[in-house]
């Protein structure tokens, strides 16, 4: 399986208004960050990779699979995070949250349990296993919203700002992991220049379009100019 | 909510369990009202919450969740029936509401999923799909405090603003939030793989 993200002349519209435009695009970054103002296209771009969007135009192939025409084959492929931890949560309990990703994967329920249990103690959140996800803090949503994309081994997790609900400690462990601990391929939506910096090459959206790409630290720094 | 825990009831499968529940709620519903039928009801309950080793502590916060709900049903039955008769009537939701507790306290909510699955499984041929109400039900369960925390966050902000709580406007917020929130776990449920 390739790592390669590829957008051909895509175009998005919603209700005949256009949200991004003309889009060609090859990335075989392990870390991409996308950034750029609200309503520029950035999550647009990033529900595309696994399916929450369609392309209006264009083709999209993400590890060699198009989402719009495979999205349960994509879905397993491509994890997403994101940024409200609470609109998340599937199940009543952690344990049972994490273990819903593996449904329908032909497990026994031993084999779920175990799994289920080595993915909270990797994140550490045994001692909560059984406690109600509503019942965590902020920063333990989203460890427990990662715990359960990364139960099923995506190849790549899609994350749409997911330290934008959280505490800068909380910001500070989720992006460690996400940044230098995850092995996965990593795609960030992100209004944190910091974090953008972090990462192998950073896109920025502009109205629809994408209007700079490459070093991250370039890019970013450009941006905060015509910011000023 | 599951509490883990040892017991007897803990150990009991889902369906089984569910099914005696359903028994005595229907036997305590329906069966002339006499003071030995809700003493008897009474000491079940008790003694339910005695083995499952959550004890009377649990006891008393279920019985102070259902303080409202007493309160909303005991004023118009007190009015139009008479006082012991909406006593005996309230004492039958309260035991069936403690005993329906019961279950959830002691079966984790997948267990409580694969039994409803399995018990909607006849209706499979009728064109229902089992797996879909049973996880419509546990999203219902995952969602209430949502909502809770959605009501208290409209609430908090009327009275940022020194706003008279009227029905209105607490209810339009609220129901735009909780629209958005479906939205939301929509989109997160079709990225977990779930159509």
């Amino acid at each position: 399986m390739n790592s390669g993200i590829r957008f051909e002349d895509v175009s998005v519209e919603f209700s005949g208004r256009p949200v991004l435009r003309d889009l060609s695009l090859d990335l075989d970054h392990r870390r991409i960050a996308v950034i750029g103002a609200n309503g520029s296209g950035k999550s647009t771009f990033a529900r595309m990779l696994n399916g929450l969007v369609t392309p209006t135009r264009g083709e999209v192939r993400v590890h060699g699979i198009d989402p719009a025409r495979q999205p349960k084959r994509v879905r397993r492929r491509v994890g997403f995070v994101f940024s409200n931890p609470d609109a998340q949560i599937i199940m009543p309990t952690v344990a049972e949250d994490v273990g819903f990703s593996l449904r329908g994967q032909g497990l026994s329920r031993p084999e779920i349990q175990a799994r289920v249990a080595a993915a909270l103690d990797r994140f550490g959140l045994t001692e909560q296993a059984d406690a109600p996800a509503q019942t965590l803090s902020g920063g333990q949503k989203q460890l427990l919203a990662l715990c359960a994309v990364l139960i099923r081994e995506p190849g790549l997790v899609v994350a749409d700002e997911p330290t934008a609900y959280l505490d800068a400690a909380n910001s500070r462990r989720i992006a460690g992991f996400l940044l230098d601990e995850m092995p996965q391929q990593l795609v960030i939506v992100t209004h944190d220049p910091r974090l953008a910096v972090r990462c192998d090459v950073a896109l920025r959206f502009e109205a629809g379009t994408l209007v700079d790409h490459g070093d991250p630290v370039a890019v970013v720094a450009r941006y905060e100019e015509e910011q000023r | 909510m599951y509490r883990p825990g040892g017991s007897v009831l803990h150990r009991m499968p889902a369906g089984p369990k569910l099914l005696a529940v359903m028994a005595l709620a229907l036997t305590i519903s329906l069966a002339p009202a006499s003071p030995w039928l809700l003493a008897g009801a009474a000491a079940l309950v008790l003694g339910g919450y005695l083995l499952t080793g959550l004890g009377l502590p649990e006891l008393g916060r279920q019985l102070r969740g259902l303080r409202w709900l007493v309160l909303v049903m005991l004023v118009p039955q007190a009015v139009f029936l008479s006082l012991p008769a909406a006593a005996v009537n309230i004492t039958r939701v309260v035991v069936v509401v403690l005993l329906a507790a019961l279950v959830t306290l002691t079966t984790r909510t997948e267990d409580l999923i694969d039994a409803v699955a399995r018990a909607l499984g006849p209706l499979r041929r009728l064109g229902v799909n089992p797996s879909r109400i049973a996880l419509m039900l546990s999203m219902t369960i995952t969602t209430v405090p949502v909502i809770a925390g959605f009501a208290v966050q409209v609430r908090e902000a009327q009275r940022a603003r020194g706003v008279p709580v009227q029905p209105l406007a607490f209810v339009v917020p609220l129901l735009v939030m909780a629209l958005k929130h479906s939205d939301d776990l929509a989109d997160a449920l079709t990225a977990r793989g779930v159509d």
